[in-house]
């Protein structure tokens, strides 16, 4: 992950945030990598077991999950909007839906079938926000209210145990001592890295972000890559909750509630301007991989679990304010 | 088409009417002062908190953080009561809850981070600071008699806090439409430079607004952990969505620069009838979710489609 600066120089120009001095540039661009790398070190020293394969794997194992969600998150900030407040709904749908879908459909089927209606919660939401010009918000939470609401009535309001023992095997199995839901993690980030640093697509992703009149008078179009955003959330997030619910194998409600913080402290820790029209997947990751090896050494350490989250509050509100004093950019408003 | 706009202007008054007539029509009991003094009761912790996103939606700026806020002014108000007594210890806890809000300020005007992840950060760590100065067990009050002493009905409708919540919530109305920091505050939200350019501090309204609305959850925490007896480091956290939803609902635009008193009054009558209603049938809690984010996206939607025709906030001052 100490590529990640290198790869932001060779990514979209951004020569607006330079501030000039060669000292506020090298802390804003290697900043994380720093970061990242005091936690490492701190880590090995402080800990016997931090620097060993089975810790990584398990880090990876559970950054995994909310992970998937991050590479969605990284271009719904990226086109401008905010935040998706939504994800607590579409993961519990993808949660939901493929395990109760399984008896019906069969296993892979109702997979499929829970990724494509919690990509369809994101269609509507994309649709209000993009289309009809609604604060994402607003429309996110009341999408995602609606969604849950629906998504409980339909199993009826209790929780849903898996009826395949064979998908929980298939998920928890290993590929070279990689956990397969690393792996497809894994597949999703690098998609979604490619799509957003190299494809027209994710070109118009950081138009429409950076200036939404001069992408529109570019002839992007604004409003599909503003819904796309969101499509984009919904299907990570419903592949998240489906996976997660494999590897529970039991899914309730509320089982996705704090992923849309965790995804969105990931993304801003990494340094992905809420304004829109910055940031990339690998550098939202390295966000994510700061605050998972951070929260990681806490727990070696016997931190308290409150401890843990007033540590990690503080880590956002500074990470965000550094930001905005090493790039000199007016913020505050929302 | 004027129908429609009109109809569309008065959204707010329209739904609640419509709610209380269809529930005094089917629901048996329902069109009672004992069912109206209940519904009120229970609006008023979400309407004394809504009264503080009011002033910050229209200023531009959102608080996500008040439902922790919450929880921490009724931990304090509860946690000092066998230190300093019990009203001594009520005031401590709203301040706790106007330094909750200083900080938001804080982060948001001087140290520039977006409303958003600012109150984002803060969320977490106040409700981080209740577990912690608590156990994450809920603390006992000193004085039990005190809680029924604050749920009593007076004149057959008002318990004490949702008096509190009918009186700020005119204060606030008279405040927004007829003195000048209220205009202010519509002028810094609809363009903060150009409020400047006009000799208004937009950073210090921004500021103050964080604090009130701070101050704000902060009361209704204390009343809420004085009326139960008890501080609880989970009170509070699913709060932030109900009170979006009654402020929204009642016209105040999160883009800024518009809202009213009067429309965040029908909106948080409009959900509590909805949810009270609701109730009295038995619908599942689910259900009720279903019917009042159907409402919120409806409501906006209707905002965005239909336009009544350039409006002030003068104009805003009725609900809708």
């Amino acid at each position: 992950m100490t590529d990640v600066p290198i790869q932001m120089q060779q990514g979209t120009a951004n020569e607006r945030f330079r501030s000039g001095s060669p000292l506020f540039d090298l802390l804003s661009r290697g900043g994380l990598a720093i970061a990242i790398l005091a936690v490492l070190i701190y880590g090995s020293l402080a800990s016997p077991v931090f620097f060993t394969a089975g810790n990584f794997v398990n880090v990876l194992t559970s950054m995994a999950i909310v992970g998937i969600v991050v590479v969605g998150m990284t271009f719904v900030l990226v086109v401008g909007g905010l935040a998706d407040l939504s994800v607590p709904a579409t993961i519990a749908c993808g949660a939901i839906l493929s395990l109760a879908l399984q008896p019906v459909i069969g296993p892979v089927p109702a997979f499929a079938a829970a990724i494509a209606l919690a990509g369809f919660c994101g269609l509507m939401s994309g649709l209000l926000i993009g289309y009809v010009g609604i604060n994402p918000i607003v429309a996110t939470l009341g999408v995602g209210t609606i969604v849950l609401g629906i998504v409980q009535a339909a199993v009826g309001g209790v929780i849903v145990y898996g009826t395949n023992p064979d998908t929980a095997a298939l998920v928890k199995s290993r590929l070279f001592g990689i956990p397969a839901i690393v792996l497809i993690f894994m597949a999703v980030a690098v998609v979604g890295h490619f799509a957003l640093s190299r494809s027209y697509w994710g070109r118009w992703t950081i138009a429409t972000g950076g200036n939404y009149a001069a992408a529109e008078a570019s002839a992007v179009p604004v409003r599909a890559v503003k819904a796309g955003a969101f499509v984009i959330t919904g299907l990570c997030a419903g592949l998240s909750g489906a996976l997660l619910g494999l590897t529970l194998q039991s899914a309730r409600p509320l089982v996705g509630t704090g992923y849309e913080f965790s995804a969105i402290t990931a993304v801003v820790v990494g340094g992905v301007s809420i304004m829109g029209g910055f940031g990339s997947v690998p550098r939202a990751i390295a966000g994510l991989v700061f605050v998972q090896l951070l929260t990681n050494v806490m727990v070696l350490q016997g931190v308290r679990t409150p401890v843990q989250g007033f540590a990690l509050g503080l880590l956002i509100a500074i990470a965000v304010a550094l930001d905005v004093a090493l790039r000199r950019r007016a913020g505050g408003a929302l | 088409m004027t129908v429609l706009v009109r109809l569309v202007r008065y959204r707010v008054a329209v739904i609640l009417g419509l709610t209380l007539l269809i529930a005094s029509l089917t629901v048996s009991g329902f069109p009672s002062v004992t069912t109206l003094g209940l519904g009120l009761d229970r609006s008023a912790t979400i309407g004394i908190i809504a009264i503080g996103m009011t002033v910050l939606l229209i200023a531009r700026q959102i608080d996500l953080s008040v439902g922790s806020t919450f929880a921490l002014a009724g931990i304090t108000a509860i946690m000092l009561q066998p230190v300093i007594g019990i009203w001594p210890a009520a005031l401590a806890g709203v301040l706790a809850g106007a330094a909750a809000g200083a900080f938001n300020g804080l982060l948001s005007v001087v140290f520039k981070v977006n409303a958003l992840v600012a109150t984002l950060a803060t969320m977490l760590i106040f409700r981080s600071v209740a577990h912690w100065l608590t156990d994450s067990q809920p603390v006992p009050g000193t004085d039990i008699m005190l809680s029924l002493a604050l749920s009593t009905v007076h004149l057959e409708i008002f318990t004490l806090r949702s008096a509190l919540f009918v009186g700020s919530i005119l204060l606030l109305h008279f405040w927004l439409t007829r003195t000048v920091a209220g205009r202010n505050l519509f002028a810094v939200g609809s363009n903060a430079d150009a409020a400047e350019a006009s000799g208004i501090a937009p950073g210090r309204t921004v500021f103050l607004a964080f604090v009130f609305a701070g101050t704000l959850a902060g009361v209704a925490g204390v009343l809420q952990s004085l009326t139960t007896n008890t501080g609880s480091p989970v009170f509070g956290a699913e709060l932030i969505v109900t009170v979006i939803a009654a402020v929204v609902v009642g016209g105040t635009r999160i883009e800024g620069g518009r809202g009213s008193a009067l429309g965040t009054l029908g909106g948080v009558l409009t959900i509590a009838a909805l949810t009270t209603a609701m109730e009295f049938e038995s619908v599942p809690a689910y259900i009720q979710q279903v019917v009042v984010g159907l409402i919120l996206i409806l409501l906006v939607v209707l905002d965005r489609t239909v336009r009544p025709g350039p409006r002030t906030h003068a104009a805003a001052g009725v609900p809708g």
